[in-house]
């Protein structure tokens, strides 16, 4: 599945309105809010249609997916959107990520736990915003030039550490540049279950995390409650270090501009488990017969030239690495 | 006392939902203190042991009860067991500090929970500390969830 969808589900009482643009998408926030009301009424309308006096408008079909059998149910299920309401412990397991990583459904799940080993985006996690007997999702972390935990935007944020999420390419660009400008340290955290980890250890520095956004969700929750007291950390998460890439400009390739504008119109949910595979495979293929073809393991040097970092650089709006 | 074991607990009730459904007693609900957890966070309105008012959904059962204020009530109720207060919101936050002060109660969390700005006294049972605020509590608590 691609593209974004919007979902109108309502009965006598209440009304929900919202649209859905990736695979995954996160649904916590407070008690009482009407989230298990949404699911109960999709489940309703998909159990008995119309006699449900449930009215779901979608131009996809919105499906249930819970209990002991759920791996029977999802095999069953194509082409769908699939809610999934708390209480159904399987959404942690590493099987439920398998299950779902090459399936052409979208994923509607209500849960506060992280859930780290289900890829989706800081930009995908909503809370229920209620109106009367009106409720929409409201997103639960805005960004400023993909910058979380800045409160003065006129100055830039200039770091004493840089971490990275990135061990490979990413890192080593990072690690290039800081080691150019002589007063930043840049480390790899390997991996984004790791920051949390590294940045407690020495939480007073003044820290920039960069990481991919469009995989960070299960972290953002514990990280933004620990730099609501340490306004030192600030996160930095652009959908990957390849959509930067693709964002600078350097790549020659009339298709880019589009796909990033509409990245859910070009990204199909079967093949790609998160937008960020996505884009590194669209900087491999962009760029596989130029000096800079890309290779996500070691960084092709020609990205270290300063006219070429600058470009990357000049992307990271309200940051100053030079 | 309340105590606090944080990341996966198998012993814990996690799906309190189900939970109370199967063992709820009239009793619980007319309660003084479910009352007005029922009022606070559902902002309902207990009309008797089986209904209750709801500003959104009309006349609704304990069942139909928001899974935060069914978790809360369980905890008031069954001292004896852990349960999953993930199931409750950051608006169930001060009734579980509050039930945690009328007697020792020790629950699971799987996120980390905001306990507001205040001061409070919080085992963490993962590493037998105490804390006593936000600022002590997430760098710990955040290394378990």
């Amino acid at each position: 599945m691609k593209g974004m969808h919007r979902i109108i589900v309502q009965n006598k009482r209440i009304r929900y309105d919202f649209e859905i643009r990736r695979n995954i998408t996160m649904i916590r926030g407070d008690s009482a809010t009407g989230k298990t009301a949404l699911i109960d009424m999709v489940r309703e309308h998909y159990e008995n249609g119309e006699a449900s006096g449930v009215e779901l408008t979608c131009d996809k079909e919105c499906a249930v997916l819970e209990g002991r059998t759920w791996s029977g149910q999802l095999s069953m299920i194509q082409d769908s959107i699939v809610f999934i309401d708390e209480g159904n412990e399987f959404v942690m397991s590493d099987d439920f990520a398998s299950a779902i990583s090459d399936t052409d459904n979208y994923y509607v799940i209500v849960t506060r736990e992280g859930v780290p080993s289900l890829p989706y985006s800081v930009d995908e996690i909503y809370g229920i915003r209620n109106s009367g007997k009106y409720g929409t999702l409201k997103r639960t972390y805005n960004e400023f030039y993909r910058l979380y935990q800045v409160s003065d935007y006129d100055q830039a944020v200039k770091p004493e550490r840089v971490i990275t999420e990135d061990s490979n390419a990413g890192f080593q660009f990072f690690e290039n540049v800081c080691r150019e400008n002589g007063r930043i340290a840049c480390f790899s955290a390997h991996g984004k279950s790791n920051i949390f980890t590294v940045i407690v250890k020495s939480p007073d520095e003044k820290t920039l995390v960069i990481a991919d956004g469009a995989a960070f969700g299960s972290e953002m929750e514990k990280l933004m409650r620990l730099i609501k007291n340490h306004p030192n950390i600030v996160l930095y998460l652009p959908e990957s270090f390849e959509w930067l890439i693709l964002k600078s400009g350097l790549i020659e390739d009339g298709s880019v501009a589009e796909i990033l504008e509409h990245p859910e119109n070009h990204i199909e949910s079967e093949k790609y488990f998160s937008w960020e595979r996505y884009f590194t495979t669209k900087l491999v293929q962009s760029t596989q017969d130029s000096y800079l073809k890309y290779a996500k393991r070691q960084l092709n040097p020609a990205y270290l030239q300063e006219k070429v970092s600058d470009r990357i650089l000049a992307v990271m709006k309200g940051i100053d690495l030079r | 006392m309340l105590n606090i074991y944080y990341g996966n607990m198998p012993e814990a009730v996690f799906n309190t939902s189900v939970y109370f459904k199967n063992v709820y007693e009239d009793e619980w609900i007319t309660d003084p203190v479910a009352r007005e957890m029922i009022l606070d966070v559902d902002k309902s309105i207990v009309l008797d042991s089986a209904v209750i008012d709801s500003p959104v959904m009309g006349k609704i059962p304990p069942v139909s009860l928001s899974g935060g204020v069914k978790t809360l009530i369980l905890m008031k109720n069954e001292r004896s067991k852990v349960f999953n207060a993930s199931a409750c919101g950051d608006n169930c936050a001060g009734w579980i500090l509050r039930l945690a002060r009328m007697d020792e109660l020790t629950i699971n969390l799987r996120h980390l929970m905001d306990f507001g700005e205040g001061t409070f006294d919080i085992c963490i049972l993962n590493t037998n500390q105490i804390v006593h605020s936000m600022r002590e509590l997430v760098p710990i608590a955040g290394l378990y969830v």
